[in-house]
């Protein structure tokens, strides 16, 4: 076995382009000295219980090496009593020191984690909401779970165990040289060893232990996916498919194995080699002295002795230092949405009305690539307006536009004569809302997921925003009633229910304008018959702006806006629309027999 | 087994009635892995267990003013090192090839089992168990496996020790032989009170990262309406939480970790100075006593595998016992005799058979393009349940949909499935790329191209190939997401529809294929499936009228039964209850229409005759 190549298939590479920025490696280090910075009062409580600690795992080397002299210069006072109780003594020093440091160790990381994570939360709730709609949630997602447990590992044992592993090899080489000038040579001698050794492998290890991470996690991956889509398994006989997918997944997962076990069958003969040779330089440099008459056969004994120390602390810089640099990847992913721009908003653009206007909208997702074209529109208040047309012909994106989620690339759209882009989104937010096809029923009491809409509203408001969606009846019936608990792993509520929710927390919000982006259009649409009802108590009294599958969406409405190739072609009333004849009529038509 | 012959061609049938005999099992297929691991770890252990012995014939070498023998000694080490580095890095090799040949064979064997098991997953708990066994009890269960031989190498290397020293130094080896089992057990009575307080730190820890992911998973609400102080707030108490779970965890193991230290340094003063009293005595060399003090420095090393083998067994154990609860999984549940049910006892129909429904009396002409109409929600998923072959209730009362005059559920369960594909409401989208996604079992006769253009999937290649990272230029090269949780629901919708076309089965039954599509797309889509399945038997479960108009035939499912059939104008026309259903017309409308009174029923009969 002569070497192993790096697999060729690389699990860990990116399946789609990531959708957020990465920390450069300065802000990287920047917000690592700033976490250091707040924690530095932990961090020199450390050292220190660290130093007294293995101060008094010194003192049993020493006065064994102390005995030895004695016992060899033939001595027959040997005070063994006061040797037995100073021996006892560091004993008893040391054991709660190390309870101390551990103890100490396990906070000081703890609270960093904790920082970290809190951290990467509030930068994440603060994101723009167009950031969120273009890159959608995905990529956050995984930085939380994902990059989060990683850097768990190398905060909350790395980083403390590096810097007891560090402190402990420094004060053992430092009692090396004070017992016995001669013997720090030894270790001198074995460091070129360990030094190549170590620059071999960690050139390589944090790559290949995160790529063989990747693909443990692609293991398990397929098999959840092949669980979760059982019925689709089964219908479109995949079965086998699954199965060859399954091995193939660990036919690259243990390709990586079989690399990192290579590298580590590298580094654990030099870090084996690195140890015997320190201890065997001790021995000879120190027996040379002896015979030499330079050392006494005592300080070479508590020289060996401390050489076979060493083991400990440079056993647990490896263990530890490959954790860390996998560790700042991580980091970087997490620091990285530090670099988007937070909502450049001014809080003092206020809108003077309740009108929606568009003026010579153009809007693109790319460079040079426009969706819409010279879009402009009114809608007074208390219109409900429908747009309508086929898919990918802007109706979202224009939708999107006018609940100032996104800013135009030229032209304006204002609410009461004010440019909604230039509103801070909070602002925004007490005017208009996008309701979309997605429902998220938060984790927690129904309650926290209706409050969420209106912060401190009392029961009773709560109780009536249900009634208002014709949803207080099964609330009703719910067990704990309001402080039941719903979301994944709570009771779960039909997609109806959760679309109720949703509604309910619109009526608690109370924004007088509304862009509906096909509300109820994932529902089985024999469900969504109902909802049309609780839909309808929302709103009552609202400019609406609803993106229509539906043609009897539409049908209500009193202005039909048809956008067709990023341009609205039609505009008009439902009975002017279908008397001009038009793409619309044709569809109606085809629709309603 | 090498690591690099994985995967096993054939993981074999597991003994899975209990955890241990799963172990067990587990263990017998890998019983020279486990030895050549064991022979290993004596040759590592041995020569750290050397160490201590060199170290005192150097210092008597040295206090006899020795050379010749300090320079043996020097030799000594020399093999010493070669030993134990050999001895570590081939100990590490086996074991962990222990380990990963465990773990790779569990995965194949849940595999296997996950695809036997198919739809009867979804329907009970089992699945979350499936899944807790991938990602974590794997894991634990490769944890013991690769900790047993590395143990009962470092157990027979304390015994050695012990017994060494009590020829090398027969008074300290007793000390050391009555010491060492103390220090092996003394820590046991902790270790299930810390493992237990990190459980429940691993808890909280889970429960925290599912809180930050649901609200960031819906964060677009969050910032789209208000609360994310409510969220922040709520995180922030349950990251707190799990850093005070973490900490009282940690006082635990700090306390083991004191103690590891104080018993064996109480050990060391014991020897220290009984030793040196014997020295005195001339009973003992100089050399002998730092020898024996640097062996019971020394047998702390392989002393920690005694406490790394009980937690691996205590962690081990429950995860054995699930995987062996769901390895013994059958897709009926029950003990049900073999040769019942779906085993297939009865030979395949003839080709060009029609699809019946028993219960509701539905029919599906073969080669005809059928849509069916039901008011009822539930009924309707029943009936594409059991169109699809399967009971709907476990009694058996309810039966399965006949193909040609033969019962779906007597057939081989590939077979049926063969036949007749049900896409039902929500349709998974396998996670790979687009050609990866149209890999399934198909006729051959519908290309991918032509199943996209008729699902009108265009704007959906055009967004993967924006998602996809640079240098992908071909949308079939693009991937999907798990879930295709990228796309929009109309867009996942459609490319499930192509998905169903290419497979081009005989029977092809669409429940709601396009409710998450706009009108525009819906017409053309209705148009394609047409064109594309014509001769072939189709049935779609549907409410849309633009997906009803292009049927050649459709059935109203009122109140359980199949009414007469017609085309979709004819019963718009002909049938106020299809007329009911279909146009959404309210109660009150609907009455109105009854009565007589001007109504919208002759307003949009007019628009049609003037269309």
């Amino acid at each position: 076995m002569i070497g192993v190549a790096p697999p060729e298939h690389d699990p860990a590479a990116p399946e789609t382009a990531a959708t957020l920025p990465v920390g450069t490696s300065a802000t990287v280090r920047g917000y690592v000295r700033g976490l250091l910075r707040r924690h530095r009062r932990a961090f020199v409580v450390l050292v220190g219980v660290n130093a007294v600690a293995v101060v008094a795992s010194m003192v049993g080397p020493t006065l064994l090496g102390r005995v030895v002299d004695e016992l060899s210069s033939g001595a027959r006072e040997l005070h063994l009593g006061r040797v037995a109780l100073l021996f006892a003594l560091a004993l008893a020093v040391q054991t709660f020191f190390v309870r101390m440091v551990r103890l100490r160790g396990a906070m000081l990381g703890e609270e960093m984690l904790a920082d970290l994570r809190e951290d990467f939360l509030v930068r994440s709730v603060g994101l723009p909401p167009g950031v969120l709609e273009r890159a959608g949630t995905g990529d956050l997602l995984s930085r939380i779970t994902t990059d989060i447990d990683r850097l768990a590992n190398a905060m909350r044992e790395a980083v403390p165990q590096l810097t007891i592993g560090v402190v402990w090899a420094g004060l053992l080489y430092g009692a090396l040289v004070v017992t016995a000038p001669p013997l720090a040579l030894a270790a001198l001698v074995a460091l070129p060893v360990l030094v190549v050794g170590c620059r071999w492998y960690f050139r390589r290890a944090p790559s290949a232990y995160r790529s063989e991470a990747a693909g443990y996690a692609a293991v398990a991956a397929a098999l959840t996916e092949t669980v979760d889509a059982g019925r689709t398994v089964e219908a479109h006989r995949l079965g086998r498919r699954r199965i060859a997918l399954s091995e193939r997944r660990i036919k690259e997962w243990t390709a990586w194995e079989r690399y990192t076990l290579y590298l580590r069958t590298v580094l654990f003969p030099v870090v084996n080699i690195t140890y015997v040779t320190i201890l065997g330089a001790v021995l000879m440099i120190g027996g040379y002295c002896v015979l030499r008459g330079w050392m006494s056969v005592g300080q070479m004994t508590t020289g060996a002795l401390l050489a076979q120390m060493m083991v400990d602390p440079i056993g647990l810089i490896l263990r530890w230092y490959d954790e860390l640099q996998i560790a700042q990847v991580s980091l970087a992913r997490l620091v990285g949405v530090r670099e988007i721009e937070p909502d450049a908003g001014d809080a003092a653009v206020a809108p003077g009305g309740r009108e929606v206007r568009a003026r010579e909208v153009r809007f693109g997702y790319k460079e040079g690539v426009d969706v819409l074209h010279r879009v402009s529109m009114s809608v007074p208040p208390g219109t409900r307006m429908a747009l309508v047309g086929p898919s990918g012909a802007g109706k979202s994106t224009l939708g999107r536009l006018l609940a100032g989620i996104y800013a135009p690339r030229t032209g304006e759209v204002t609410l009461g004569g004010a440019m909604l882009s230039r509103m801070p989104a909070e602002r925004v937010r007490e005017h208009v809302a996008l309701v979309n096809q997605e429902h998220h029923v938060f984790v927690g009491s129904l309650r926290d997921n209706l409050r969420l809409a209106r912060s401190g509203a009392a029961d009773a408001e709560l109780w009536a925003a249900l009634g208002a969606v014709d949803a207080d009846g099964w609330a009703r019936a719910l067990e704990a009633g309001l402080d039941t608990e719903v979301g994944s792993g709570g009771s779960a509520l039909t997609p109806a229910q959760a679309q109720q929710v949703a509604l309910a927390r619109l009526v608690l919000a109370d924004p007088h304008t509304l862009v509906l982006d096909e509300a109820t259009s994932l529902l089985d649409p024999r469900a969504a018959r109902h909802l049309e009802r609780s839909l309808a108590g929302v709103l009552d009294g609202r400019t609406v702006i609803a993106i229509a599958h539906r043609l009897h969406t539409a049908h209500d409405a009193d202005v039909i806006a048809v956008v067709e190739g990023g341009r609205i072609s039609e505009l008009g009333s439902h009975d002017e629309l279908v008397a001009a004849n038009g793409a619309y009529a044709a569809l109606w038509h085809s629709w309603h027999g | 087994m090498q690591i690099s012959d994985l995967p096993y061609p054939d993981p074999g049938v597991p003994d899975a009635r209990t955890g241990p005999r799963f172990l067990l099992w587990l263990g017998r297929g890998q019983l020279g892995g486990q030895a050549r691991s064991l022979a290993w770890g004596l040759l590592h252990f041995g020569g750290v267990a050397g160490l201590p012995y060199a170290v005192g014939l150097g210092v008597d070498a040295v206090v006899r003013r020795d050379g010749g023998g300090l320079l043996r000694v020097g030799a000594l080490l020399l093999l010493l090192a070669i030993a134990i580095s050999l001895g570590d890095a081939m100990l590490h090799r086996t074991a962990v090839t222990n380990w990963i040949t465990a773990a790779a064979r569990v995965q194949q064997l849940l595999a296997r089992k996950t695809a036997e098991l198919g739809s009867a997953l979804t329907r009970r708990v089992a699945a979350g168990e499936v899944v807790a066994v991938s990602t974590g009890d794997v894991e634990k269960i490769g944890w013991f496996v690769e900790a047993v031989s590395r143990f009962l190498a470092a157990a027979l290397t304390v015994a050695a020790i012990c017994v060494g020293l009590l020829f090398y130094a027969p008074a300290i080896g007793v000390v050391v032989a009555v010491g060492v089992p103390v220090l092996a057990l003394s820590v046991l009575p902790l270790l299930p009170r810390a493992t237990r307080r990190a459980d429940v730190q691993r808890e909280k820890a889970g429960k925290a990262t599912e809180l930050a992911s649901d609200t960031v998973a819906g964060l677009r609400v969050l910032r789209g309406i208000g609360g994310e102080e409510l969220f922040l707030g709520r995180y922030r108490e349950a990251s707190q939480e799990v850093r005070r779970a973490a900490v009282h965890s940690a006082r635990m193991w700090a306390l083991i970790a004191a103690v590891q230290v104080l018993l064996p340094g109480a050990l060391m003063i014991t020897v220290v100075w009984y030793g040196a009293v014997l020295v005195t005595d001339e009973q003992l060399a100089v050399g002998e006593l730092v020898a024996a003090f640097s062996a019971v420095a020394t047998m702390l090393y392989p002393l920690r595998h005694f406490q790394e083998i009980a937690m691996a067994y205590s962690f081990s154990r429950p995860s054995a016992a699930r995987a062996a609860r769901v390895l013994s999984l059958t897709r009926t549940g029950e003990a049900v005799p073999a040769g019942a049910g779906t085993t297939g006892a009865a030979a395949a129909p003839a080709p060009g058979g029609d699809l019946y429904d028993p219960e509701t009396g539905v029919l599906a002409p073969a080669g005809a393009f059928t849509a069916v109409v039901c008011g009822d929600p539930d009924l309707a998923g029943r009936l594409a349940e059991r169109l699809g072959g399967h009971p709907t209730d476990s009694a058996g009362a309810a039966r399965s949909a006949l193909l040609g005059g033969v019962a779906l559920d007597e057939l081989a369960l590939d077979t049926a499935r063969e036949l007749v594909l049900v896409q039902d409401k929500d349709p998974v989208l396998l996670s790979g790329t687009l050609r990866e996604l149209f890999d399934v079992p198909a006729s051959g006769s519908v290309t991918p191209r032509a199943a996209l253009e008729a699902a009108q999937c265009d704007d959906v290649l055009d967004a993967l190939l924006q998602s996809a990272p640079d240098g992908v230029r071909d949308p079939m090269d693009a991937r999907i997401t798990e879930r295709g949780r990228s796309l929009s629901g109309g867009q996942r919708q459609r490319l499930a529809l192509a998905r169903s076309l290419v497979t081009d089965p005989e029977v092809l039954v669409l429940d709601e294929p396009t409710s998450a599509v706009d009108s525009h797309t819906e017409a053309r889509i209705a148009d394609g499936i047409a064109a594309l399945r014509s001769g072939r038997t189709t049935v779609v479960l549907a409410s849309s009228p633009l997906l009803l108009d292009r049927a050649d035939r459709v059935v109203l499912v009122h109140e359980g039964r199949a009414l007469p059939a017609g085309t979709h104008r004819e019963l718009l026309h002909g049938e106020p209850r299809y007329r009911a259903v279909v146009t959404r017309e309210t109660d009150e409308e609907q009455r109105r229409a009854g009565i007589g009174l001007a109504g919208p029923a002759e307003e949009l009969t007019g628009i049609e005759e003037s269309a």
